[in-house]
C-alpha cells in the first residue's frame, strides 16, 4: 500500500512495444508518452499495425455504450467545413495546370518521406526542407502558399537554444525539433498553441528534450494552425499541466510563418 | 467506405445518418459532456471525410473502424484539451433506438465481439475491472491508481499483466 513505484516488481512484464500499442489502444497513455507513441505510429509500421490489431479487438466493447442523438447542428457544422475545404480546394485548382497538383502531392510525399526517416536524420531533412531553395517544385505562388509548411522558432531566454516547430498543412503531421534542450528531471516543458482568433489555447503536449519528434495532430488543433497562430512554452511538472491548475510560468514564445 | 474514400459526400452523409447515434454515444461517454462530444463527433466525419483512404476493408468492419476511430478522437480530446472529463452517468445517456436501415451495419462482427469477451472475462475480477473503466471512461493509469488506492506502480504492473494474457488469448483465438 505505502510502498514507493519503483519497489513495486514488475512481475516480469516486458514493456515492449506491443504492450505501448496495448496500453495506447485502451487509452491509458498521457503527455510525454502519448506523443511518443503517435509519434512512432507514423514511423513504425509494426507498431501501427499492432496498435490497429488492438484497436479491432477492442472495438466490439463499444456496442456496451449506449447510443446518443447528437443534435442536428453537428452534421449542419460537418457539411459547412466540407464546404470551405472543398472551395479552398476548387479555387486555386481551376485555373492551375495538373502539374501543380503533381507537385503538390510531391511536396505531400517529400513529408511522408521526412517523417519515416529516423530522429536524426529528419533533423537534417528537415533543415533541407525548411531551408533550401526549392528547385525542383516550380509551382506558381498560389500553390506554394496552399500546401507550404508552417514552421515557427521559439527561442528559449538568452541560451541561444530554441526549439523548431514545423507543420504541413495537408498531412495534420507536425515535427518538433529540441535539438540540444536537455531535460532537468524536475520539470517538464508543455507546448501550446494559442489560436490566433483569440479561441481557447490548445495543448500541444510536453516536449521531448534533445529529439526530433513527430506527431500527427487532432482536427481540433490543425483547425486552429494557421498563420499567425502562436506557440507558447510553459514550465510544469513531469508528466505536463495537471488537470484543475493552472498552467505553469511561460519560459518562450513564438509564432506560425509560412516558408 | 470504399465510395468516401473517393471523395463522395452523400456517402458521408449516408453514413453519418447511419452511424451517428453510436459514434455520438462513445463521444460522450468517454468525454461525460453534450458539447465536447459534439465537437468530437465533428472531428470524427471531418477526418473521415480527409482520410477514408486509411480504412482497410481487410482489416476491420467498417463500424469496428469507426468506432474505434471515434473512441480514439475522443481520448486525443479528452488528453489534449486536458477536458474535464470522466464517463457520463448512464441515466444522462439515455439509451435509443437505432431506427436507421443500416443497423444491421452498426453490429461490430459477433464472433469477433464474443472472443473480447470471453478473453476479458478469463481474467481476474478486479485486472478486468480496471481494463473495463481505461476503456469505458477514457482513465488513465494515475487516475485508475488513485480510485483504487494503490501505487501507480501497482497498477501499471496489474494492467500490464492483464494486457499481456489478453494477448495471448486473443492470438490463440487467431491461431485457432
Amino acid at each position: 500500500m505505502s510502498a514507493p513505484e519503483d519497489t513495486v516488481p514488475e512481475d516480469g512484464v516486458t514493456r515492449d512495444d506491443p504492450m505501448i500499442a496495448a496500453e495506447w489502444a485502451l487509452g491509458l497513455l498521457e503527455g510525454e508518452e502519448l506523443l511518443a507513441a503517435r509519434g512512432k505510429y507514423t514511423t513504425d509500421p509494426a507498431f501501427a499495425w499492432r496498435k490497429e490489431w488492438w484497436d479491432d479487438w477492442f472495438a466490439p466493447l463499444t456496442d456496451a455504450m449506449p447510443g446518443a442523438e447528437p443534435s442536428g447542428h453537428v452534421w449542419v457544422g460537418i457539411a459547412a467545413r466540407l464546404a470551405a475545404q472543398q472551395a479552398d480546394v476548387a479555387a486555386p485548382a481551376s485555373d492551375a495546370p495538373a502539374s501543380n497538383v503533381v507537385a503538390l502531392e510531391a511536396r505531400v510525399r517529400r513529408w511522408q518521406w521526412v517523417a519515416g526517416l529516423s530522429s536524426a536524420a529528419a533533423a537534417v531533412a528537415l533543415a533541407w526542407l525548411a531551408l533550401a531553395p526549392d528547385s525542383t517544385v516550380q509551382a506558381p505562388p498560389t500553390q506554394i502558399a496552399a500546401a507550404a509548411p508552417m514552421v515557427a522558432t521559439v527561442p528559449i531566454g538568452e541560451t541561444g537554444l530554441r526549439l523548431d516547430v514545423t507543420y504541413i498543412p495537408e498531412s495534420e503531421k507536425m515535427l518538433v525539433a529540441a535539438i540540444g534542450l536537455t531535460a532537468d528531471g524536475v520539470h517538464d516543458h508543455e507546448l501550446w498553441l494559442v489560436p490566433a482568433d483569440g479561441s481557447d489555447v490548445q495543448s500541444l503536449g510536453v516536449v521531448a528534450p534533445g529529439t526530433v519528434r513527430a506527431m500527427t495532430l487532432p482536427a481540433a488543433v490543425t483547425a486552429k494552425l494557421g498563420d499567425g497562430a502562436g506557440l507558447v512554452l510553459t514550465r510544469e511538472p513531469i508528466g505536463g499541466k495537471p488537470d484543475g491548475v493552472d498552467a505553469g510560468p511561460v519560459v518562450a514564445k513564438g509564432a506560425f510563418t509560412r516558408v | 467506405m470504399v465510395r468516401l474514400a473517393q471523395g463522395d459526400q452523400s456517402a458521408l452523409e449516408e453514413i453519418y445518418r447511419a452511424t451517428r447515434v453510436k459514434l455520438f454515444g462513445i463521444c460522450l461517454r468517454i468525454l461525460g459532456d453534450r458539447k465536447e462530444a459534439e465537437d468530437a463527433l465533428q472531428d470524427v466525419y471531418i477526418n473521415l471525410w480527409q482520410r477514408a483512404d486509411r480504412y482497410d476493408p481487410a482489416r476491420a468492419s467498417p463500424i469496428a473502424w469507426l468506432a474505434a476511430f471515434a473512441r480514439n478522437r475522443a481520448i486525443d480530446r479528452l488528453r489534449t484539451g486536458k477536458v474535464r472529463g470522466g464517463a457520463v452517468p448512464v441515466e444522462e445517456a439515455a439509451p435509443l433506438a437505432d431506427e436507421t436501415p443500416l443497423a444491421d451495419m452498426l453490429l461490430v462482427d459477433a464472433q469477433q465481439a464474443a472472443q473480447i469477451h470471453k478473453c476479458l472475462g478469463a481474467l481476474d475480477d478486479r485486472t478486468q475491472g480496471h481494463i473495463r473503466a481505461a476503456f469505458f471512461e477514457g482513465k488513465t493509469y494515475a487516475q485508475l491508481a488513485e480510485a483504487a488506492d494503490v501505487p501507480l506502480g501497482t497498477m501499471k504492473s496489474w494492467i500490464r499483466r492483464g494486457l499481456q494474457r489478453l494477448r495471448a488469448c486473443l492470438e490463440a483465438s487467431e491461431a485457432a
